[in-house]
This record gives structure tokens, sequence and C-alpha cells, in this order.
């Protein structure tokens, strides 16, 4: 995967980001880390496309992110699922697939059917997401994203709202996910994690990227923000 | 079944006092005499407040989720002429707006159909309010779930249909019942353009029969004909909608 982010700055009432310049290519597995309030979410967001940066532009595989036909080729896990809460674990999957990928409603119901059974949730794909368990709308969302068959998946802190049994269990899911040939960027605070699934790092600090390298760096970090922050995670 | 007999018991109390007010005012009361020569007049009337309500409840619904979208603009200046029109219709007495639309603004456009003015005028009073209702309950749902919508890609039609008015349906059944009720009772004042509804039918009927309050208790109880039932039905709505 190629990543291209040029003079990029974003704010909201206050810069998250600023004058971000970052280059990369060749690597599959891409972990964002750093504290709370230091822009990764953010940086996610929009290389996910799902916001547009203040200033800048970004390109993923050659393809500015904000274009309609990159949204059509990613997926998206948010930090609390995020799931349409009137529809059934199985219907939030079938709805887009049929409405905006074009499918029969049956071939729609197979491939949702398909994807939960994969996070194993074929015995709770007929219930609404407030009667299962966190960890399992969790898994749903992650069933979701990848139903679209997307080349590319953003996961936001996807254990963040959950108990350690149940991130277990999802960063479980995710890790059976890998063999997939997909491309993942993704924000977590388990490093454990990021040891495993990721080969690239990049640790944010205050809206800059401090330090970023392949995923050994976390080994031997160099900067005093990034030994603090590891001290603090564990 | 408990509750039941309890609102049974409520119906009947309120019933018995109506009756007992009436009936200690004037032991003759009846409203024979209204039915037997202007029945049909009456029905018509009824039939006829009936459509027109129907129209401007379906004409509001459409005209104010066109100006709730004007409201959600980009450009600046379709919002504020929402929030103009809106404070305007706030401080307008429906009976000023019915009677400028068919005398005033429907001429000068060179429409004389008084009727359509009449309905056209209470459609155009109610949309603001039908606009709020839009407004407070879309914005139950939240960014995030926005945010999804756009990168599935639903289309703006597709996001109301499939995800935002089934959520919320629920919160959006009683105050759109407040509204109808409004229209419904509001429908009255088409009678200063002589059209042909339910107080104007028992106006006629009251006039020849000179039976004036026996008149006003027929049409109370017509109205609540018309806003029980529907009543009843949002709050079947709602139910069917609870998740």
């Amino acid at each position: 995967m190629k990543i291209q982010i040029e003079h990029v700055t974003h704010q909201y009432d206050v810069e998250v980001l600023k004058g971000l310049t970052f280059q990369l290519d060749g690597y599959h597995s891409i972990a964002v880390i750093g504290a709370s309030g230091s822009g990764k979410s953010t940086l996610l967001r929009l290389l996910s496309g799902l916001e547009k940066p203040s200033q800048g532009s970004i390109h993923i595989d050659d393809m500015n992110v904000r274009e309609e036909a990159y949204r059509k080729q990613i997926g998206f896990v948010f930090q609390n699922h995020n799931l349409f809460p009137h529809l059934t674990l199985a219907r939030n999957i079938s709805l887009i697939l049929e409405k905006t990928r074009g499918y029969q409603k049956a071939k729609a119901n197979a491939i949702a059917e398909e994807y939960l059974t994969m996070v194993r949730l074929q015995d709770q794909m007929h219930k609404l997401p407030k009667n299962v368990s966190g960890g399992q709308a969790q898994r749903a969302s992650i069933a979701r994203a990848f139903s679209l068959d997307p080349e590319l998946v953003f996961l936001d802190e996807p254990t963040a709202s959950l108990d350690p049994v149940l991130a277990y269990e999802v960063l479980q899911t995710v890790k059976e996910l890998k063999g997939s040939g997909k491309n993942f960027i993704f924000v977590t605070h388990v490093l454990s994690f990021v040891r495993d699934f990721a080969d690239y790092v990049i640790f944010m600090d205050q809206g800059q990227m401090i330090e970023h390298g392949p995923v050994q760096m976390l080994d031997n970090p160099e900067t005093k923000a990034l030994k603090n922050y590891m001290s603090f995670i564990r | 079944m408990k509750k039941f007999s309890n609102y049974f018991l409520a119906i009947g109390t309120f019933v018995s006092l109506v009756l007992y007010v009436i009936f200690v005012r004037d032991a003759n009361f009846t409203l024979a005499p209204l039915f037997e020569d202007y029945g049909d007049l009456i029905w018509k009337g009824l039939l006829n407040t009936l459509y027109v309500s129907l129209i401007s409840l379906i004409g509001s619904l459409i005209f104010g989720f066109l100006l709730y979208l004007l409201s959600i603009s980009k450009f600046m200046y379709f919002r504020a002429l929402v929030d103009v029109f809106t404070e305007v219709i706030y401080g307008t007495p429906l009976l000023v707006m019915i009677v400028l639309m068919a005398f005033l603004v429907g001429p000068a456009f060179g429409n004389y159909n008084r009727g359509f003015l009449g309905i056209f005028g209470l459609i155009l009073y109610i949309s603001p309010y039908m606009k709020n209702v839009y407004q407070s309950s879309f914005s139950s749902i939240p960014k995030d779930q926005y945010m999804a919508m756009d990168l599935f890609g639903f289309s703006s039609w597709q996001r109301y249909q499939y995800i935002i008015i089934p959520q919320v349906i629920k919160v959006l059944m009683p105050p759109l019942m407040n509204n109808f009720s409004l229209i419904v009772k509001g429908s009255a004042l088409l009678y200063t353009l002589a059209y042909a509804e339910l107080y104007y039918a028992i106006n006629i009927a009251q006039s020849r029969t000179f039976l004036f309050v026996e008149g006003y208790v027929l049409l109370w109880v017509l109205y609540l004909v018309i806003t029980i039932p529907l009543s009843q039905l949002t709050k079947w709505i709602e139910k069917r909608f609870q998740t």
C-alpha cells in the first residue's frame, strides 16, 4: 500500500494536525499509536476520507481519499461498533450490499450470513445490536466492514469500549483476518496487538508524527515521548 | 383488561359531566332537527373537512420537509430564508393567513380559486411546525451514524428511507399528531372563504334552525370523531416501531 500525505493541517476548534507530510510504500498493516488527543483518530479519519482536511491532500495507492471510487474500496470499523440500532446484525450488512452495491436480496443475505459466521455470530445474526454483547456487536461491525470486500480496512480503537475479555475476543477475530490479503490501518492502545499484527508503526504526539518505522522500532524507542507512552501502556 | 375498564370509566365520567351540563341548561336539548333536514349537508361538510385535512397533512409533510432541507443547506441565504419565513408564520394568525392568501396573494398571481388558495394557505401555515418536527427528531441520530452512511455510500433518499425515518418514527409521531389536530381544527377557518367544510355546513344549519348551541355541540363531537381515532392510530404506529 502506498500512502502520500502532503501538507495536511486539520482543525476542529483547535488545531489537531499540523503541517503533516509523509510518504510510505510497501507495508500492509500500519498501526497508529499515541496518547488520547494526540491526533491519531483524526489522522485515521482523514486517511479514510471520512473527513476532509482543512488543508493539504492525501493519496492512497494514487487515489485521492475524497474520491467516491476510493470510498468503495475501504472498510471502517468504528470505535463503538456504530451498527444501525434499528436493524438486526444480518440486516446491518445486507442492507448496505443491497442498496449501495447492487446485490440481489438473496445474495446479500447469503453474504451477510457468510461473514457473520466467519466471526462466529451465526446464532446471533437475527438479533438487534442492543440485544448482543459489546464484543459481539463489534465483531458484527468487523464482519460488516469485510463483507464489502474492501482493499483496505480501517480500525479505530476497535476495543476501546470493551472489557479485557471481550477485547481479546475482538482482537482474536481481527488476527484471524490477517491472512485475508487486505491492507490495514488501525489505531489501538493494545501494544501486544500492535506487535502481533502491524508491520509498521506510527507514533503520534501533539498532532505530529514523532516517530515511525517498522514494528521492530517498538523494541528500541528513540524518543522520550514514545518511551514514556510505552511505559504507561503495557 | 384493567386498563380498558379504567378508560371506560374515565370516558363515562367525562360524557356524564357533559350531558349533565347540557340538560341542566336545557331539558329539551336535541340534535334531531339538525340531522333531519341538514344531515346530508353536514355529512358533506364532514367529508370535506376530512379531505382538506388529509390534503393539508400530506402537503405540509412535504413542504415542511423541503423547509427542513433548506434549513440544513450549505447556503446561508436558504437557511436565513427558512428562519424568516418561520418567524413570520409564528406571528401570523391562521385566519389572516387564509384570507390574505385567497384575496390578496392568489389574485396577485391570477389565481381566484379560493378553496385551493385556502388549503394552500393552511399548508404553508403548518409547514414550519412540520419542519420543527423533522428537525428535532432527526437531530436524535448521532453524528457517527451519518459518518457510516457517508462511508457506505447511501444516497440521501436511501438514508431517509432505510436509516433515519425508521429510527425516528417513534419520536416523530406525537408531535405529528399535534400538528394534525392543528390542521383539522384550523380547517374550520376555511368557512370565511365560503368553502363547504364542516363548520360552514353547521353554520348554515344553525342559522336556519336557530339551534345555535346544539350546532356547536355537534361540531365539537364531530371534530372529536376525526381526531381521536387518528391519535389512536399514531399511538399504534408509535408502539409498532418501538425497538
